[in-house]
């Protein structure tokens, strides 16, 4: 039998899995309605990061404020264009809480969903119909008990216009770091489908270890 | 921590993960019809059954009226034809007990596709939208309370949520009211959170 000490660190474990899996949802949640600064706030503000697709990397809670509210966001309290769209599926979440210390994990998700947005096109504005895929591999850091993002990091799948699909236009809507909103450092990883690439796991094969 | 905080805290997580179940489980009752499976998930005390697109359905017998007056059957029928599909992705739930234990709130969002009468014609049709439930425990069991789902998109296969955001109305005329809240793409409609932003608490 274990020791009160031990259940109750295994129960800290389940339940800080819990709490990294709620944190996951909500960005979730926050992101398909836009909500950029109550993203925001949920990043440490202790050296954070966050990077998707071939944007590059914006390290730093000011950067991470750049990204969400600057970039994504237009502008501070800038309401959305009419018809913008922005559902992204939080799903499959694998989460590995450091098991040493329990202060930091790491966890793998997929993204998929459905877009209405303006794309850069012929038709400057006009917004269009796209599904949307990739993968995170997110990090997590606990401070004063609570769970918060430390790195959010999304590599992009495709994002096919509803009318064609991923097989006949992989991706539109994405045209590199942006001029003016820079990014700190260059895209780290941007292969989209077809390129075959695999995002690297965070976990470890749960049988052989590996 | 002692005995008593370690077993609250086991009691609040198997509650959870047994309304993660509870919820899960109407999807795969309803994905296969069975609905008299689905009524007996509801609490005798249910407030209400809200579908935006369909309307809304007070106590319990509104849950036996939503669910066993099957929309699925056409006059005569007795069993849903085998082309219809209804397929319900529950995904992204976020669960809260409150402190008492004896109730909960739960988030959810949703993936559909399915095959149905829409109009009355055979339509495909993907759509996508929110639940904020409320969930009661009672005699140990964990059931619904209040159902309430959001419809963001309800569109065809063919045509896409930009050019047709809602394929047709539901409304059915033995609801006990329309749907107080009906808000689809592209209102930009927010669906309320139950919960608070986890780090500022706002």
């Amino acid at each position: 039998m274990s020791t009160l000490e031990e259940l109750q660190a295994r129960i800290t474990r389940l339940e800080d899995i819990k709490q990294i899996k709620n944190l996951q949802a909500i960005y979730g949640y926050y992101q398909d309605y836009g909500e950029w600064q109550k993203i925001v706030d949920l990043f440490t503000d202790n050296d954070p990061s966050v990077e998707e697709a071939d944007r590059g990397v914006y390290k730093g809670k000011e950067s991470v404020r750049r990204y969400f509210i600057d970039l994504l966001g237009g502008g501070p309290n800038k309401a959305q264009r009419p018809g913008w769209l922005n559902i992204m599926f939080q799903l499959q979440g694998v989460v590995t809480v450091d098991s040493s210390h329990g202060k930091t994990a790491k966890g793998r998700w997929y993204g998929m969903g459905m877009e209405a947005k303006p794309i850069i096109s012929l038709h400057k504005g006009e917004l269009r119909q796209t599904w949307i895929h990739g993968v995170y591999e997110n990090e997590y850091v606990k401070e004063d008990g609570k769970w918060k993002f430390k790195k959010l990091y999304f590599n992009l799948t495709f994002r096919t216009p509803f009318e064609d699909g991923w097989l006949k236009v992989p991706v539109v809507g994405q045209n590199g770091p942006d001029t003016i909103i820079k990014p700190d450092v260059a895209p780290t990883a941007y292969f989209p489908y077809p390129s075959g690439y695999h995002v690297p796991f965070s976990f470890k094969h749960p049988i052989t270890n590996k | 921590m002692n005995l008593e905080a370690l077993e609250r805290e086991v009691t609040r997580l198997e509650d959870i993960q047994e309304i993660e179940d509870l919820q899960q489980m109407y999807g795969y009752y309803m994905d296969t019809h069975h609905r008299q499976e689905v009524v007996d998930l509801f609490s005798d005390d249910t407030e209400s059954i809200e579908i935006e697109s369909v309307g809304l359905f007070l106590g319990k017998e509104g849950v036996k009226k939503f669910y066993l007056d099957n929309d699925l059957l056409q006059e005569g029928q007795e069993v849903v034809p085998k082309w219809i599909n209804v397929l319900i992705l529950m995904s992204q739930d976020v669960i809260d007990i409150d402190p008492s234990g004896k109730t909960a709130k739960g988030r959810w969002n949703t993936w559909l596709a399915e095959a149905m009468l829409v109009g009355g014609v055979p339509r495909q049709q993907w759509l996508q939208g929110y639940y904020e439930n409320e969930y009661v425990k009672e005699d140990g069991k964990w059931k619904f309370k209040k159902l309430h789902w959001n419809v963001t998109i309800f569109t065809s296969f063919e045509a896409g949520w930009l050019r047709i955001p809602l394929l047709g109305l539901l409304n059915r005329n033995d609801a006990d009211a329309p749907a107080p809240h009906f808000h689809p793409y592209p209102s930009g409609y927010h669906l309320p959170y139950h919960f608070k932003q986890p780090i500022t608490g706002e």
